[in-house]
């Protein structure tokens, strides 16, 4: 049985496919009630459990419920994620809110406003399968979703840019405090979830201070419409769905992390996540070929666009970390404008260095390291205090975002390989555009952020990581 | 059976413990040994004596399950269910640990280096065999990790000369991987065991591959070359010949004599045999007979097998019971 989730995540057992209730290691918390200590646990006929105690009396006993979280934060199987997920966040979960938004008014419930946000490495993918340029693909897919009963379709490139330049912004501040702070560099990028979860799992305390703690487009995202958009709106965030369109199942996961979670209003600022091949899924579902699709306007909210046309943003596919932190760190620290980067590849095409000398000595040595091999290499480098890097900008999948495990399957008789090569074309025919260009995002800053303080705009931007401790059971031993 | 198999010494290698595994220095003068007792011993010949040279007892904090010498003999790999391989380097008599290669999740199997030396291959629990590439400063790197099998993987070995890498698994097949555009895929899915395929050994020309099961047989198979076989692509592996009804019990390891092409397993009914290929049959068809067998050669499961590199017939065994066994194998055929 093959698993959607990326290599690092398969490696950390999460495609075992056992059943919570077959060999799941969770010590499940329950709130200790005083009571005697002798009781009699009976078993009705409808499944239910009650404890009896010695006078005779009954009282019905709470099920153990297992949650994503639950798993997502033990080290045990976790497998079950996958079964979990897949009921929580799915195109099927999509359909089932739109269908209760149809019937709602006559039941006298409030809608909720369904809010869908593409990401650039999807559209490219559908656009791939479909034979459009990656704008016309999403507008396309705009219509396809509106006439489905969806009220905005936004794009991650939009939140992107608040991703690039708070990734400048915290390069900056921990090369500053490089002499001090051991742990502040090198940087690693943290839009990767399977990156993340893997290295919450395995390396945790070590690891996670190197780890950037800016967010991810789609947890950007998931800030600007649960709190700027529902607030501009005047709507609870709760009265938004949020579904974004990922290249990759492990967003799900990021979705998932309860740091996403407005507690106050009992909602995850992305509701849920749905994949590249999900969206084909849904085409075919409703027998539509985006071809016949009308093409409607893009909503000028949150769109990274220009005159109708959607632009993306320099460097690699995976979202350009190290292109727009180098770019910037040149400058800011040692005045140099870089014209153009030298990508030199090291011990496979996943393995990539940049440097920037001046007179012989090496001022910024960033890298660029995709998939699973190269990731080990990256970590028992750092753990052996062998890493030169400022920066690593870190993928789990082989070649990076546009490959992700989420993207659209080759056609018959296309190789993999021509088909990352065609979606590549496609996510780099938009014309380029620089994240601090984007006078909406400028904007954004200056009302939104800055009025609400420095803490706050933090939290909005930023997230945190949490080490996985290790339980180590007799019970998993095989010889 | 007119063939013998005599025992020439018996040692007591990990007492209290088992010994899971033991592995022949090239040359042939030292026997590596590992076991539940968390030690790598190092046994060398003195007089008649077999005696232990030396104890690697700090490198591991679990189970040392496999050790395997570099093709050069200067290096010695040890695989642990504590998730590490070390690599120790020999100099006169003496080990030092050089290197701890991390990153698999939990218990490593087993560990195996290419006949070049530069390439090693560990599989695990995790599913996962990790391909890691030695440089001239004794530095490794993981060059792949591939994820073919869906469960625990057993054993890995490489062919006797290509770099063409071989695994087995609890998921009862066996995998062949090859590097392809600088990453290594699975190039051939050997299926046809109906258990846990524990071992492997390639033949001495590395053209066919032996496996043993938990289904109590031993197979036999062989790549298909185009033009030899009608219905077959290169690459292709396919299973020649079945021995089966011999062994009572799980058969744990498979050797392969590269001197003289006897093969001999272990096997949880506690016993050692040795199977001689039939010269007169057709080579596309081979046959195996069961040339000598010692059904209690040691009082519990039987792990492992080894010919010895350069002495014809002498064959090392090592049991649950802690014990090494040195045999003398005698063909008239």
């Amino acid at each position: 049985m093959a698993s959607n989730f990326s290599g690092v995540l398969q490696l950390t057992d999460l495609d075992d496919f056992i059943t919570p209730s077959q060999e799941c290691v969770k010590p499940l918390k329950l709130d200790n009630k005083q009571g005697r200590s002798v009781a009699k646990i009976q078993i009705e006929d409808d499944g239910n459990y009650f404890q009896v105690n010695q006078d005779g009396q009954m009282h019905k006993l709470e099920k153990a419920r297992i949650t994503l979280n639950d798993c997502l934060a033990c080290s045990g199987c976790i497998t079950s994620a996958e079964s979990i997920l897949i009921s929580q966040q799915s195109h099927e979960e999509l359909y089932r809110v739109l269908r209760q938004n149809k019937v709602m008014p006559s039941h006298n419930i409030e809608q909720k406003v369904v809010v869908v946000s593409l990401s650039p490495q999807s559209r490219a993918s559908l656009a791939a399968r479909y034979g459009l340029s990656s704008s016309d693909a999403a507008r396309r897919l705009t219509a396809f979703f509106k006439n489905l009963g969806v009220h905005y379709v936004f794009d991650t490139g939009f939140s992107r840019a608040f991703s690039l330049l708070e990734s400048q912004r915290e390069f900056l501040e921990r090369f500053s405090r490089k002499e001090e702070d051991k742990k502040s560099l090198p940087m690693l990028a943290s839009a990767c979830p399977g990156w993340i979860c893997y290295a919450e799992k395995t390396h945790g305390d070590f690891i996670l201070p190197y780890i950037s703690t800016t967010r991810s487009p789609q947890q950007m995202m998931g800030s600007l419409v649960k709190r700027f958009f529902s607030m501009q709106q005047a709507l609870e965030p709760q009265k938004i769905y949020h579904v974004t369109v990922m290249p990759c199942y492990d967003k799900k996961l990021e979705a998932s992390r309860p740091d996403f979670y407005l507690r106050e209003s009992e909602t995850r600022e992305v509701d849920c996540v749905i994949t590249s091949g999900e969206v084909l899924k849904m085409l075919e579902e409703e027998g539509v070929s985006l071809n016949y699709v009308n093409p409607a306007p893009l909503d000028t909210m949150f769109n990274n666009m220009c005159d109708e046309e959607l632009l993306c943003h320099a460097g690699s596919g995976s979202g350009g970390y190290l292109h727009h932190v180098y770019t910037h760190a040149a400058k800011q620290l040692f005045g140099v404008e870089v014209q153009e980067i030298t990508y030199k590849t090291l011990r496979n095409k996943d393995f990539q260095e940049v440097t920037l000398e001046k007179d012989g000595v090496v001022l910024l040595r960033f890298a660029a390291t995709y998939g699973f091999r190269n990731i080990q290499n990256l970590v028992q480098k750092l753990k052996r205090g062998k890493s030169l890097y400022h920066f690593v900008e870190v993928m789990a999948c082989p070649s990076g975002c546009l490959n992700g495990g989420g993207q659209l399957k080759p056609v018959a008789d296309q190789s993999n390989k021509e088909l990352l090569q065609q979606v590549d074309e496609l996510y780099r025919a938009e014309r380029v555009s620089a994240p601090e260009g984007d006078a909406r995002v400028v904007e954004l800053y200056r009302s939104w952020l800055e009025g609400m303080g420095e803490e706050q705009a933090q939290q909005l931007l930023h997230t945190q990581y949490h080490a996985v401790e290790k339980s180590t059971s007799g019970l998993t031993i095989k010889w | 059976m007119k063939d013998t198999l005599a025992i020439l010494h018996r040692l007591s290698a990990h007492p209290e413990s088992r010994c899971w595994y033991v592995a022949w220095h090239p040359l042939g003068a030292l026997l590596a040994s590992c076991g539940g007792d968390r030690a790598v011993r190092i046994w060398g010949k003195e007089g008649d004596d077999w005696v232990c040279k030396c104890a690697l007892s700090d490198g591991h904090q679990r189970t040392v399950r496999k050790v395997a010498w570099s093709p050069c003999g200067h290096y010695l790999a040890s695989a642990s269910f504590d998730a590490t391989t070390c690599i120790w380097k020999m100099t006169n008599d003496d080990f030092e640990c050089l290197t701890v290669l991390e990153g698999h999740e939990n218990e490593v199997k087993c560990v195996a280096w290419a006949s070049s030396g530069h390439l090693l291959a560990t599989c695990s629990r995790d599913k996962s065999v990790w391909i890691w590439e030695v440089d001239e400063e004794d530095e490794y790197e993981c060059v792949s990790v591939v994820n073919s099998h869906t469960q625990d993987v057993k054993h890995v070995v490489w062919h006797p000369t290509q770099e063409l890498l071989a695994s087995a698994s609890y998921d009862n097949k066996v995998c062949i991987y090859k590097e392809e555009d600088d990453d290594w895929e699975c190039r051939a899915t050997l299926e046809g065991h109906t258990s846990t395929v524990w071992s492997l050994s390639f033949d001495p020309e590395g053209q066919r591959l032996a496996s043993c099961s938990d289904d109590r047989t031993v197979k036999i198979w062989k790549e298909c070359t185009s033009g030899e076989d009608e219905d077959s692509t290169d690459g292709a592996w396919k299973c020649v010949c079945t021995l089966s009804g011999f062994h009572g019990r799980t058969v744990y390891d498979v050797s392969w004599c590269h001197l003289t092409g006897a093969l001999a397993t272990a096997c949880g009914d506690d016993g050692v045999r040795v199977f001689k290929e039939d010269a007169a049959a057709d080579p596309r068809h081979p046959a195996f007979y069961l040339s000598a067998h010692v059904p209690k050669a040691h009082n519990q499961d039987v792990n492992c097998v080894a010919w010895h590199p350069k002495e014809a017939g002498l064959l090392a065994t090592c049991s649950d019971n802690g014990e090494i066994a040195i045999w003398n194998y005698q063909s008239d055929a």
